[in-house]
């Protein structure tokens, strides 16, 4: 404003004006100039190079537009503003979303810049009614499922083999995963049409494929370079095993006790025991042979289900004190003894 | 005991190779989705490869906040101005031009096995698996290359001209290709008018080319290759004649594609439909006059009917394009209406390329309204999906749209167009870019002149500025029917618009939008008046920086300058605030100044205003500004500035107006002494507009008045 009025008033007042900005302006240069002399005088050595940074001027483009999140409106389909997966961008998600290390007192940083939201893998693209309308989208495609499969149970009946594989996905010049070709084929051991001897035989065939606990057992194969190949193999596997298991080799008769896999009461002096005391409290008085020892109908002797019960349990399960105290407990019943108290 | 194995094993086999059979069946019957024993799976519906990503692409909408998907979703990246949108897209088409280019040049890198040990023969070997051909090196044929009839198959089937033409003369010419080959080679160079065509891999130089419209000249080749070809061949096939014919035909040869049907004809070889459609497209240029050209095109008729050939669709929008061509007038209307009524008991239906030219041929500029719009609309709404069946069918919606803005004048009828255009997979008949920009400026033109308030904003949100930047023409509508529906908010926002548009630099853009802001800006809520405000100042603003700029950068062309009028609604929007220290009185001094620097073209249309100002301005306690104002308004010698310093005066000193005027007509130096320099001032003011000079003595002004007085008053102390 003074410029103004001086162009209007040379006279006094306008003297005053000049003579203050004449002043303001020599202030200026002296400080200036002494400024210059302390720095000619007093040179500071420096050793880190700490020099002052000069302010680097900012170059900001007048037309960036606003964020586009701050234009959307409350009623959009996010699927049209989010349709595949993508790295976050604050500028398209209207949430006022904070991530990152908080720093005491202050709170999580916000969205903008924030390399702590880019990193993790978002899901917004698959919010709840996208998902819902993919799968209606899709449901063209599906047929219907069959009717009597209405529970986990029809489908072990009906489908026991389980075959499991594995396809991936990823963005790369190649469709081929090596990993794709193994085939891994689960069936449960009771599904299968076995007598005593082929299980048996079926479980010493597929050795620690067979899981007892589960009753399951798994062959895999990945030794073929191709799915297809690998399933063909897996199933042969199955069906070689199966009908070898149906095989009564010659040698397989001359199995003895030392070869049993687990104790059986019946081929034990334990039997031996029982018929003789049996025997001799009916006054009996007859020697039989191994194989009439092993035919003896044991169930006309009270208790000796469960004596048989407890010294297998003994043997198989291994000696505890369940099965010392249960056999405890049998051999009073079995004597007619009174019970522990 | 093998053979009980064996039986079974042979068993599941045929049952197995039953179920592949029932499935195979299956995917070709019509088939119910159940299961037949309610156990085994139901057969596999049938689908092609891309179905399933078709269906979930069919969920996904359009998003009016967002830009285009072929650039970054990031606001220093989306592109909002035409020039800006055409840079991006064709810069990452450059990158992917010259990765090709790499790809092509080095192709042994692509597919070879670069780990082999130098010793050894590199193996070929592709990383991509499948592999892809069309991301596979393309072969280059030079002069050097051994070539055989393989190579030259290869490249007519892919439409490579150049390669194919170099490989025929490394072949031996004419002399040592196969007649087959040289049939194939000679319909590829007749389509082509042996010209590489565009690639169609790159997509944004087609979508951003400017080959507005074709030019209609005689550019086929005379005495190129494709005419050796055609001499060199022994016997002369019907199928070489065609191909010939048409490409002479279609590159507007017509004289030669005559004579050469006429030769064909004595030699009793038949001719195809295609020769009859593109002889058909070019009869106009035989003849002169309408009633002959019309003659000739009934003959040429006559005669398809005469050889027994049946047209097809592509006979009549050639028929109809010749018509559009020949002008207008009631007897080429005749005749395509009643061509078309022909095609149709042939059932034959007009396509979009026929639609456009009956519209050509209809609605002229200059001409009586034909409302056919309304019925091609009306058929074209009952199709399921509109199919592209040539290059014209593009042409279809941008001359209806046109239509419907300049010939009817009809929003309904523009919106009803737009519905078809979104329907479904019609987007893709748009065009290229420039039609596509040309159909939104005729929509929203007809929308802004005939639709409602509410309709043309609603359009307007949606459209701008993702879809289509406004062109100013069209942004002098948008800000004329904004000002008409008085909306402020949405004119301080149209200033943002124009500056990121890139228009902000066209000063009478500028000047309409502040005249209409002015207009508007009395009936607004106080919220939107400081929008406006805040817009107007950030106009003076902006102007402001280009004479810094012109200083930094030494621009040439000259940076058109805002009228005094326009500066002067800048004042009077920002003068509006009772608050004295609002950083507006600010921009408001820089108008002012700016006004008396003469940096604006003209002088204010509405003085009032500005004296207005100045009384507003004293009464909040800027007697600066109200005295420049008033200094101005008396130097353009304006009758306002008497009564407005009168005015200002009394307001600066608190005393009533008469009281002033006799103050005012005391001497000079009693003033000099008693007043304050900002009411000095008003007071010289007043005088220079009463006597149309200063109160001071010409020996005294002599240093004030000019400009460089600062310097001079200082050097007198």
């Amino acid at each position: 404003m003074s410029l103004f009025i001086r162009n209007y008033k040379p006279n006094s007042l306008a003297t005053v004006y000049n003579t203050k900005l004449w002043r303001l302006n020599s202030t200026t240069t002296d400080s200036a100039l002494k400024k210059d002399e302390e720095e000619e005088e007093f040179r500071v050595l420096d050793i880190l190079k700490k020099r002052e940074r000069f302010q680097r001027r900012v170059v900001r483009r007048t037309d960036i537009q606003p964020d586009r999140a701050d234009r959307m409106a409350t009623d959009q389909n996010w699927g049209n503003v989010w349709p595949g997966p993508k790295t976050f961008h604050p500028s398209s998600v209207p949430l006022p979303l904070r991530q990152g290390y908080v720093p005491k007192g202050q709170a999580p940083p916000g969205k903008k810049a924030n390399a702590e939201l880019m990193k993790i893998p978002n899901f917004l693209h698959l919010t709840p009614p996208v998902v819902k309308s993919q799968c209606e989208a899709i449901k063209q495609f599906c047929t219907e499922w069959p009717s009597l499969l209405n529970s986990e149970e029809a489908i072990e009946k009906h489908y026991p083999v389980e075959v499991i594989t594995s396809d991936y996905c990823h963005a790369s010049p190649t469709i081929r995963n090596p990993l794709a070709r193994i085939v891994t084929l689960r069936i449960k051991l009771s599904t299968l049409n076995l007598d005593k001897h082929s299980k048996d035989k079926f479980i010493r065939l597929v050795g620690d494929r067979y899981d007892s606990t589960t009753d399951l057992v798994t062959i895999t194969a990945d030794r073929c370079p191709a799915r297809a190949q690998n399933l063909d193999y897996v199933n042969y596997l199955l069906t070689a095993c199966y009908h070898e298991a149906w095989n009564v080799e010659e040698w397989e008769k001359d199995k003895t006790e030392d070869d049993m896999e687990y104790y059986d009461w019946n081929n034990n002096t334990s039997k031996k025991a029982l018929v003789n005391w049996h025997l001799q409290t009916k006054n009996e008085n007859r020697t039989l042979n191994d194989d009439e020892y092993k035919a003896f109908d044991t169930s006309e002797i009270p208790y000796a289900e469960e004596y048989k019960n407890a010294v297998s349990s003994w043997f198989n399960d291994g000696e505890s004190d369940a099965t010392v105290k249960n056999y405890g407990e049998v051999v009073r019943k079995l004597f007619g003894l009174p019970e522990k108290k | 005991m093998y053979s009980s194995v064996i039986v079974p094993r042979q068993w599941t086999r045929f049952t197995c190779l039953c179920r592949s059979l029932t499935s195979v069946e299956g995917q070709k019957l019509p088939q119910n989705s159940k299961s037949s024993d309610g156990i085994s799976p139901p057969p596999r519906k049938p689908r092609g490869p891309t179905d399933l990503l078709q269906a979930l692409a069919a969920t996904v909408g359009t998003d009016p906040t967002a830009a285009h998907y072929k650039y970054h979703d990031d606001p220093y990246l989306i592109p909002l101005s035409n020039f800006r949108k055409r840079s991006y897209a064709l810069s990452a088409e450059a990158g992917r031009k010259a990765a090709a280019w790499i790809r092509d040049e080095h192709s042994n890198l692509f597919t070879t096995r670069e780990w082999d040990p130098p010793t050894k023969n590199k193996t070929p070997y592709f990383n991509a698996d499948p592999r892809i051909e069309a991301f596979a090196p393309k072969p280059i044929y030079n002069d050097a290359s051994k070539v055989t009839e393989q190579d030259l198959k290869y490249t007519i089937q892919n439409a490579l001209i150049d390669d194919s033409i170099t490989i025929f003369q490394l072949l031996g010419g004419t002399s040592g290709v196969s007649e087959e080959l040289k049939l194939q080679l000679l319909q590829l160079l007749c389509f082509y008018n042996e010209k590489e065509p565009e690639s169609m891999e790159w997509l944004e130089e087609r979508w951003f080319a400017a080959n507005t419209r074709d030019r209609q000249a005689a550019t086929w080749r005379l005495g190129g290759l494709a005419d050796q070809i055609f001499e060199s061949m022994d016997p002369k096939t019907p199928e070489a004649y065609c191909a010939m014919i048409q490409g002479m035909a279609k590159y507007y040869q017509a004289e030669r594609a005559h004579m050469l049907t006429m030769e064909v004809k004595e030699k009793g070889i038949p001719l195809s439909t295609g020769v009859y459609n593109s002889l058909i497209g070019c009869v106009g240029f035989l003849r002169e006059g309408t009633t002959l050209r019309v003659e000739a095109l009934r003959s040429l008729l006559a005669e398809m009917h005469e050889q027994g050939i049946s047209p097809n669709d592509e006979t009549l929008s050639a028929c109809l394009r010749s018509l559009s061509a020949w002008g207008g007038g009631k007897i080429l209307q005749q005749m395509a209406l009643s061509i078309v009524a022909e095609f149709r008991r042939l059932d034959i239906q007009p396509g979009l390329a026929a639609y456009y030219y009956l519209l050509c041929l209809f609605c002229k500029e200059r001409g009586p309204r034909f409302d056919i719009l309304s019925t091609i609309i009306n058929e074209l709404e009952q199709k399921e999906h509109l199919e592209a069946k040539e290059p014209a069918d593009t042409n279809f919606f941008i001359t209806a749209m046109g239509v419907c803005s300049d010939h009817l004048q009809n929003i309904t009828m523009a919106e009803r167009l737009h519905a078809l255009l979104m329907k479904g997979d019609n987007y893709k008949l748009v065009g290229d870019a420039y039609k596509e920009s040309i159909y939104y400026r005729h929509y929203v033109t007809v929308a802004c002149r005939h639709a409602s308030f509410e309709k043309t904003l609603e359009l307007l949100d949606t459209l701008v500025p993702n879809v289509y930047v406004p062109e100013p023409s069209v942004m002098e509508e948008i800000i004329k029917t904004l000002e008409v529906g008085g909306a402020g908010d949405r004119l301080a926002q149209a200033w943002s618009q124009l500056v990121v548009f890139g228009h902000s630099k066209r000063a009478r853009l500028v000047e309409r939008l502040l005249d209409a802001m002015v207009n508007t800006y009395p009936g607004q809520e106080e919220e939107v008046k400081s929008k406006m405000r805040a817009a107007a100042a950030d106009m003076l603003s902006f102007g402001q920086m280009t004479p810094e700029e012109k200083e930094m950068k030494d621009i040439r062309s000259p940076v058109q300058k805002l009228s005094a009028t326009a500066v002067c609604n800048i004042i009077e929007m920002c003068s509006d605030t009772q608050d004295k220290a609002d950083p507006l009185w600010k921009s408001v001094e820089v108008a002012l100044q700016r006004l008396r620097k003469e940096e604006a073209a003209g002088v204010p249309a509405r003085p009032q205003a500005l004296a207005d100002v100045a009384k507003k301005a004293a009464a909040v306690g800027l007697p600066g500004i109200a005295a420049t104002a008033v200094t101005y308004l008396a130097e353009c010698g304006f009758e306002e500035a008497m009564a407005a310093s009168v005015h200002v005066l009394g307001t600066m000193l608190n005393r009533p107006e008469q009281e002033v005027e006799e103050l005012l007509s005391q001497g000079q130096s009693a003033l000099v002494s008693s007043l304050h320099p900002a009411a000095m001032a008003v007071a010289e003011a007043y005088s220079l507009a009463k006597t149309g000079g200063p109160i001071i003595q010409e020996s005294e002004r002599t240093s004030s008045s000019s400009d460089s007085d600062s310097d001079s008053s200082s050097d007198d102390e």
